[in-house]
């Protein structure tokens, strides 16, 4: 078996240490005897949904997000048919506020992805601090660190992606964070996410493998032990 | 005015020898103080300067450049106030110049040698103008306190703005750095590295920032980097390209210290400095085309680099039952990545501990770990590495996902205790900004 992981602009979207997210789900493939492959797209690349199983969107700045704004509109019709059709996306901070239909910000307004029925919009102060949600998705609370001036509000029939159990989450208000839409989840959450929350990681690798090859797959147990470690103690964190 | 001036500076001078008598860091408290006395303390005391005032800022090497400028006017003879502790923002500051005031309000100071933390800027300019501000680079650090480093950069344009007078001195191989000195519209003085030095220890695959051009926003082509994303650059849209370098470096000799021969205008002047590490370059390139800016001639500054003893937690060494440690500080990607190239420039057998912590001058986002070439150790020569610090475990994870072996002790002094004996006798240990101050008193204390 084999997964190819598309890391969309990382040059642009790379704030938060999101090379940890790629290199923690390429480790986790190679633990189990599983090769992957790992596609950098530049601006002006040719994204060709069908080569890769899993995307990843990170972060950037405001004048970095504009800049691959424009870019995602060519790859805007493309990317839907993929998401629809069950492929796996991660997106996250700035990433997860693309997915949206738009991020407002003072008085400019950035065309987003249309992916998932969110909008975004900039507001007085950022959100900064260390995070825990519960997802229904996973067992073990997810947590992480976010820093965000967007507040992010999910349309009614999307699910969020869990809970608030410390810090501020999607808009600092409703008490949920991030969205979870067919095979696409959304965050706020670095830190980065995927080694300290493992299901969340294995989750992602599931869902790609079980597509590509149209079975249900499970995946072979790793030690987590350390893993597990960080999580609880970043739990822990005011 | 007189009176409140008096009180301000014998509280300061007072609070500072008590703090120090209790073992406490009492720079920053004591220019609180004096300013809650008397407001306009920095603005009194700065207009006696009586040459010049320059200012560092930057993301790594503020500390270093600015010690050494400093050391280098006094090597000329001048009289100089020097934040030379790093407390780099409006109190530290502030502090500098109070505890070196008489009684009576009066300073004797030919320069001003300060550094600034660059948010801090907008506070301290409208107290004084700075006549110099080295730049030495920008690169990513802690974005849950600083943001992201367009904000950094917006600050310095506005605090630049206050000062129109003011030469920049900029690292040109630095795309930000360079960038930002011409769209502040103010004079500038420039150093780099111009050629391509092949014998670097660097890493290949780091973050490197200002990959886009910061006049048209199009991908900008290198010719080749130093490091991170230092280099040599140009735009092949709008044409914008790295500016003529004023100070140059040439015979680069990275063994046994630092050796190399820095090329300006109208000389050339040899270099040898008992500083390790290729970064440095940067930063005795930086203190050099300043003090050169004001004309001087700095023909005694190979005996003070040569006779460097790092003493702040900067590449400092101690001997400790038989071991070498060294201690040295690195607290965003940039800075870690060259340490880890110092690192690696001694290639003898070693042991390692790496202490994280997340407090909150350290920033509480560690996710910047994930941005350090940390798999570069594996080719190390490295026999055992302890992970320390608040976030130890974050530590671990990041060696365990580049398939390297640590072991997690999250009190620093058991850490370094377990590595200093029976193993290598070569010991670094790698701290970041609130450790460092603990860890480096606490090796001071078992020093042989």
């Amino acid at each position: 078996m084999n997964i190819t992981i598309g890391h969309l602009y990382p040059d642009l979207l790379n704030l938060y240490g999101d090379r940890g997210n790629i290199r923690c789900l390429t480790k986790r493939l190679e633990w189990r005897g599983i090769e992957s492959n790992v596609i950098e797209y530049k601006l002006n690349d040719k994204v060709d949904f069908n080569e890769c199983d899993i995307f990843l969107l990170g972060g950037g700045s405001d004048r970095e997000q504009k800049l691959v704004c424009k870019e995602l509109f060519k790859i805007k019709k493309d990317f839907k048919k993929y998401v629809e059709d069950m492929g796996v996306v991660i997106a996250i901070c700035g990433g997860y506020q693309l997915l949206g239909s738009y991020y407002k910000m003072n008085d400019e307004k950035v065309e987003g992805l249309e992916l998932v029925d969110l909008y975004t919009e900039q507001k007085e102060g950022r959100l900064i601090g260390n995070i825990t949600i519960k997802s229904d998705l996973f067992n073990t609370p997810i947590t992480g660190f976010e820093n965000h001036g967007g507040r992010t509000y999910i349309g009614k029939d999307v699910q969020a992606l869990g809970k608030v159990i410390k810090g501020f989450g999607n808009d600092g208000e409703s008490g949920y964070e991030g969205v979870s839409y067919k095979n696409v989840i959304g965050t706020y959450l670095h830190g980065p996410l995927l080694p300290k929350n493992p299901e969340v990681s294995d989750y992602l690798l599931t869902k790609a493998l079980s597509r590509k090859y149209g079975k249900d797959i499970t995946l072979d147990p790793l030690d987590d032990m350390k893993e597990i470690r960080a999580n609880e103690y970043s739990q822990k964190l005011v | 005015m007189g009176i409140r001036k008096t009180l301000a500076i014998s509280s300061a001078k007072v609070i500072n020898k008590l703090c120090i008598l209790f073992g406490k860091q009492g720079v920053t408290l004591s220019g609180k103080i004096a300013q809650k006395i008397c407001p306009n303390i920095l603005s009194d005391l700065s207009s006696q300067v009586k040459k010049g005032i320059y200012v560092t800022c930057g993301t790594n090497g503020k500390t270093t450049t600015n010690n050494m400028l400093n050391s280098f006017l006094i090597d000329e003879g001048f009289k100089t106030i020097c934040n030379s502790t790093g407390s780099n923002m409006l109190n530290g500051v502030i502090a500098a110049f109070v505890l070196n005031a008489k009684i009576s309000g009066k300073i004797d100071c030919d320069y001003a040698v300060i550094e600034i933390d660059e948010a801090s800027t907008l506070r301290v300019f409208p107290y004084f103008k700075p006549d110099y501000m080295i730049l030495t680079n920008l690169f990513r650090d802690q974005l849950d306190r600083y943001g992201e480093i367009d904000l950094t950069m917006d600050i310095l344009i506005r605090a630049l703005d206050m000062c129109p007078d003011c030469t920049l001195i900029a690292n040109a191989d630095d795309v930000l750095s360079a960038s930002l000195a011409k769209k502040s519209n103010h004079k500038f003085l420039t150093f780099g590295i111009k050629n391509n030095y092949k014998d670097n220890q660097q890493s290949t695959t780091e973050i490197r920032e200002g990959a886009f051009c910061q006049f048209c926003g199009s991908r900008l082509e290198y010719d080749f980097y130093h490091f991170s994303q230092l280099g040599s650059y140009h735009c092949p849209n709008c044409g914008y390209l790295r500016p003529d370098i004023d100070f140059d470096v040439s015979n680069i000799n990275l063994k046994n210290g630092l050796k190399f021969t820095i090329q300006s205008k109208d000389e050339s002047f040899d270099i040898t400095s008992n500083y390790r590490g290729f970064y440095n370059i940067y930063n005795i390139l930086a203190a050099y085309a300043a003090a050169k800016a004001e004309g001087h001639k700095l023909t005694g500054i190979n005996k003070i680099l040569s006779d460097f003893k790092p003493e702040n937690g900067r590449m400092e060494s101690f001997k400790i039952n038989g071991c070498n440690v060294l201690l040295n500080l690195a607290k965003n990607p940039a800075g870690f990545n060259q340490n880890i190239s110092a690192v690696m420039e001694d290639d003898s057998p070693k042991d390692l501990v790496v202490v994280i912590n997340d407090n909150a001058q350290d920033g509480r986002d560690i996710s910047w770990l994930w941005d350090v070439d940390f798999e570069r150790f594996s080719g190390a020569n490295v026999e055992n590495i302890i992970v320390s610090g608040t976030r130890a475990y974050d530590m671990e994870l990041r060696f365990k996902y580049s398939d390297i072996e640590s072991k997690a002790i999250i009190d620093v002094e058991s850490a370094i205790s377990e590595l200093l004996t029976g193993h290598t006798n070569n010991l670094y240990v790698l701290v970041n900004y609130t450790a460092l101050y603990n860890t480096r008193r606490w090796l001071k204390s078992k020093e042989d």
